[in-house]
C-alpha cells in the first residue's frame, strides 16, 4: 500500500497543446493524488522541481513532435541528479507508434497516447509507484 | 448597464412586421392530424422519448425531435428569416450563385521542417490542384522564440515551419508568385502577427509587388493567445487586444485586400468546447473588436467588410450545417442593427473551416478518412468559403505527403464528383435544419449575452470565467467518451482485436535545428546591427506611447530583426500576465 501519491505534471518545452495534460491533472486529483502542475518547462527545471517537491511521479506531455528530442535530456538529467530510479517517469502525447518503444528504451516507465483512459493511467501510476518503492 | 447586443437586436427586430408563410388554417388542421398521428401511429416509447439529445464529440447537446414538421417552425417568414442566397439575411449563403460562381478554396495547411522543406510541400500541393496556401509555423515561431533560444531546443521545425527573420519567409515563398495566390499565414496570435506579417509584407516590397495586390489572411486573434494555448509567458489580455487592433488598423489602411483578422473559433473548439460556445466566443470578440475600431474613428463598414471567421466542423452533422447557417444570419443582424453597416459585404460572415482534428483517433486510423469527409461535407452544406480537410494520420504526427494528398482529393471529390455544389444551400427549407438553425442562433446569442453581461470579451478572459467554462466542458467530454456515453467507433464500441495494417507515419527531416541555428547566427553577423537596434528602440517607444506599433514592426522586418528580439521588447514594455489555473 502506498500513501498519497505526489505527481508533478509539465508541458515539455514550448508545446502549446495543454488540454490533455489538464484533463489528466484533474483525473489524478479526483483519484486522490496530490498534483503539482508547473505549466511549460524545460527538462532541467522539471527535474529540479521534482526534487524540490519530493514527488513520486513526473508526467510530461508533448504533442508538438519534441517527445524524443526533449524526452531524452529529461531522463538524462534525472539520471545525473540521481532520481531516475526513485521517481516514475511518464510521457503522454501524440507520436508515431514506434516511438512508444523508443521512449521506453530512453527510460520512460510508461507512455500514454490519445485514447488512454483515466483508469489505465491511474492504475498504471499506482503499480509503478509501488514497484519503484520496493526496488 | 449598457445595452447588450441581445437587447439591441430584440429592440430593433421585434417590431418588424412578419409575413408567416404558412396559412393559419392549414397549420390548425396539420396540428390536429399531427396529434392524431402521435397518438395512433407513434409507439408509446417513442412518444415518451420524443426529444433525443445526440451525444457527439464536441457536440452542443441540443435536444432533437423525432420528426420535424411545419409545426416545428410555424412562424417561418421566408423573406425575413431566410431570403434568397446573396440576399439579406444571408442565411442561405453570401453569394447568389455560391459554388457555381466560386468554388470553395482548397487550402490545406502546410508547414514542417525548414523553410525549404515547406516550400517543396507547398509546390507539391499547388501542382496537385490546391487553390490556396495555408502556412503553419513551428512551435518556437508561434511562441515567438528564435531557433537558437535555449527554450526552442529540440522543437525547431516541428509541427510547423521555423521562421526567425524575413530571410526564412523568403525561402518559404521562393518561386511562389505572391500576387497570384491567396495566402493564409497562420500567425496565431496578435503579437506574432505583428512580428511575422511584416516579414511577408517586406518580402513583397523587396520583390517589387505592391501591397494592394496581396490577397490572403492572418489569424491575429486574442482568443488563441490568451484563452487557449499553453506557454511559459503570456502578455496581458488588454495589451494583446490592443495589438490585435493595431494590426487591423495598419493592414486595413495599407493592404486593402487582406483579411486582417480571422475570428478564431476553431482552436477553441478543438481545445474542447461545444459548437455553440465556439461561435459565441468568436462573435463576442468580433463585437468588441468592431467597437474598438469604431472608437478609434474607423467606419464600421470599412472594417467589417474584411472580417473573416474560422470554424471547426465536428461530428454532429446537422448541428454543423445549422450553426454555420445560424451564425451567418446572426452576424448579419449584428452588423446591420448594432453597427449600422450599409455595405452588404460588411454583413457577410465569410469563413474558412478546418475539419475537427481532435475527433480523429489512433485506433484503426483509416476510419478517420470517413470522419473528416463527413465533417467537410457538413461545412459545404453550411456554405463555407474555404476548406482544409484533416489527414487520417494526424492522431500520430503531421501528415505525410500521401495523407495530405488524400485530404486534397477528399475536397476535389466533393467539388467535382458528387454534385453537391450545383445547388445553393441544398438543405435550406428542411423542417429540421431550419428549426435547428433557429435554435442554435438563439443559443449563440444567449452565450454572447452572458459574455457581454460579464463585462465583455476581454474582461471575461481576464477574470478566468471562460477558461473555467472550457476546462469543465472538455473534462466532462473526456469522462463521457471514456464511459461510452459518447460513442467512438473502434475506440469504445466495435472494438476489434485485429491489428490494423501499419500506416506510414511522417518523420521530421533531420538536421533542421542545426541548419537553422547556423543561419540565424550568420544573419546576426551579416546584418547592420546599428539599424537593428534603432528599429527595436523605435518599437519600444511606440509600444510605450500607445502609437500603432505596426509601422515599427515593419521597420524591424526591414532591418532583419529576429522574431525573438521583437518578443523581448513586448515583454519589457507590457510585462507578463498569469492566466488562471485550469485544473
Amino acid at each position: 500500500m502506498v500513501g498519497k501519491i505526489k505527481v508533478l505534471l509539465s508541458k515539455l518545452g514550448l508545446d502549446v497543446h495543454n488540454r490533455g495534460l489538464i484533463t489528466v491533472a484533474r483525473q489524478l486529483r479526483n483519484a486522490g493524488m496530490e498534483v503539482i502542475y508547473i505549466g511549460n518547462a524545460l527538462p532541467k527545471e522539471i527535474i529540479s522541481a521534482a526534487i524540490q517537491e519530493y514527488v513520486d511521479v513526473v508526467g510530461v506531455s508533448s504533442l508538438g513532435g519534441a517527445h524524443i528530442t526533449l524526452g531524452t535530456p529529461l531522463i538524462e538529467q534525472a539520471k545525473r541528479e540521481g532520481v531516475k530510479d526513485k521517481v516514475v517517469f511518464l510521457m503522454g502525447g501524440v507520436f508515431p507508434p514506434e516511438d512508444n518503444v523508443i521512449l521506453k528504451e530512453i527510460g520512460f516507465d510508461e507512455v500514454f497516447t490519445p485514447g488512454a483512459t483515466r483508469d489505465e493511467i491511474v492504475s498504471s501510476i499506482k503499480k509503478l509507484v509501488s514497484s519503484k518503492k520496493r526496488s | 448597464m449598457k445595452k447588450t447586443t441581445k437587447d439591441i437586436l430584440h429592440e430593433k427586430l421585434s417590431s418588424r412586421k412578419r409575413m408567416p408563410l404558412y396559412n393559419p388554417e392549414a397549420l390548425q388542421t396539420l396540428r390536429q392530424r399531427f396529434e392524431h398521428w402521435m397518438n395512433s401511429t407513434v409507439r408509446e416509447k417513442d412518444r415518451e422519448h420524443w426529444m433525443k439529445t445526440p451525444r457527439t464529440v464536441l457536440g452542443s447537446d441540443i435536444p432533437r425531435e423525432m420528426l420535424y414538421t411545419p409545426l416545428s417552425n410555424p412562424d417561418l417568414d421566408y423573406q425575413e428569416d431566410l431570403g434568397n442566397s446573396g440576399q439579406e439575411p444571408f442565411a442561405r449563403g453570401i453569394h447568389a450563385n455560391m459554388y457555381r460562381g466560386r468554388e470553395f478554396t482548397m487550402r490545406q495547411l502546410t508547414g514542417f521542417g525548414s523553410p525549404e522543406d515547406t516550400n517543396e510541400r507547398i509546390k507539391f500541393m499547388l501542382d496537385h490542384g490546391a487553390t490556396g496556401l495555408n502556412v503553419l509555423f513551428d512551435i518556437p515561431t508561434i511562441q515567438m522564440y528564435d531557433s537558437d533560444d535555449p527554450l526552442s531546443a529540440g522543437q525547431v521545425g516541428m509541427s510547423g515551419v521555423c521562421v526567425d527573420s524575413i530571410e526564412d519567409m523568403a525561402l518559404i515563398f521562393k518561386d511562389i508568385p505572391l500576387d497570384k495566390v491567396t495566402v493564409s499565414i497562420v500567425t496565431h496570435y496578435p503579437s506574432n502577427t505583428a512580428i511575422l506579417f511584416p516579414m511577408f509584407l517586406v518580402l513583397a516590397e523587396e520583390r517589387g509587388i505592391p501591397w494592394d495586390k496581396l490577397q490572403g489572411s492572418v489569424q491575429n486573434d486574442i482568443t488563441l493567445e490568451e484563452l487557449i494555448r499553453s506557454g511559459p509567458e503570456y502578455m496581458p489580455p488588454r495589451d494583446c487586444f490592443r495589438i490585435q487592433c493595431d494590426n487591423i488598423e495598419f493592414i486595413r489602411r495599407n493592404v486593402p485586400q487582406w483579411n486582417f483578422i480571422t475570428l478564431n473559433g476553431y482552436n477553441l473548439r478543438e481545445f474542447g468546447t461545444s459548437g455553440v460556445t465556439e461561435i459565441a466566443v468568436a462573435v463576442a470578440n468580433g463585437i468588441e473588436t468592431m467597437e474598438e475600431m469604431v472608437r478609434r474613428g474607423h467606419n464600421a463598414d470599412s472594417i467589417a467588410n474584411r472580417l473573416a471567421f474560422f470554424w471547426s466542423p465536428a461530428s454532429d452533422f446537422f448541428e454543423e450545417v445549422a450553426r454555420i447557417r445560424g451564425v451567418r444570419r446572426l452576424w448579419y443582424k449584428i452588423m446591420k442593427y448594432r453597427f449600422n453597416a450599409k455595405d452588404p459585404r460588411a454583413m457577410w460572415m465569410r469563413c474558412h473551416v478546418q475539419t475537427s482534428g481532435v475527433s480523429l483517433i489512433q485506433q484503426e486510423p483509416l476510419n478517420n478518412i470517413i470522419r473528416s469527409a463527413y465533417h467537410a461535407l457538413a461545412a459545404i452544406f453550411g456554405g463555407v468559403q474555404s476548406l482544409h480537410v484533416d489527414s487520417f494520420d494526424e492522431a500520430y504526427s503531421v501528415p505525410t505527403e500521401e495523407a495530405a494528398l488524400l485530404s486534397l482529393r477528399t475536397q476535389q471529390i466533393i467539388q467535382e464528383e458528387i454534385g453537391v455544389t450545383d445547388v445553393v444551400d441544398p438543405l435550406g427549407g428542411s423542417f429540421y435544419v431550419e428549426a435547428l438553425t433557429n435554435d442554435i442562433e438563439q443559443r449563440i446569442l444567449d452565450e454572447v449575452d452572458e459574455i457581454e453581461r460579464a463585462g465583455g470579451y476581454v474582461a471575461a478572459i481576464e477574470n478566468g470565467e471562460l477558461h473555467k467554462k472550457i476546462a469543465t466542458y472538455f473534462s466532462n467530454q473526456q469522462r463521457e467518451i471514456e464511459d461510452g456515453e459518447i460513442k467512438v467507433v473502434a475506440y469504445n464500441i466495435y472494438k476489434s482485436d485485429i491489428e490494423p495494417p501499419p500506416i506510414n507515419v511522417f518523420r521530421y527531416p533531420e538536421g533542421v535545428e542545426e541548419r537553422q541555428k547556423a543561419r540565424i547566427g550568420k544573419l546576426r553577423l551579416d546584418r547592420d546591427n546599428g539599424k537593428v537596434s534603432r528599429a527595436l528602440t523605435g518599437l519600444k517607444e511606440a509600444c510605450g506611447k500607445r502609437k500603432n506599433i505596426f509601422p515599427y514592426t515593419i521597420e524591424c522586418a526591414r532591418a532583419r530583426c529576429t522574431e525573438g528580439e521583437l518578443f523581448k521588447v513586448f515583454k519589457e514594455v507590457f510585462g507578463l500576465w498569469k492566466p488562471p489555473a485550469l485544473w
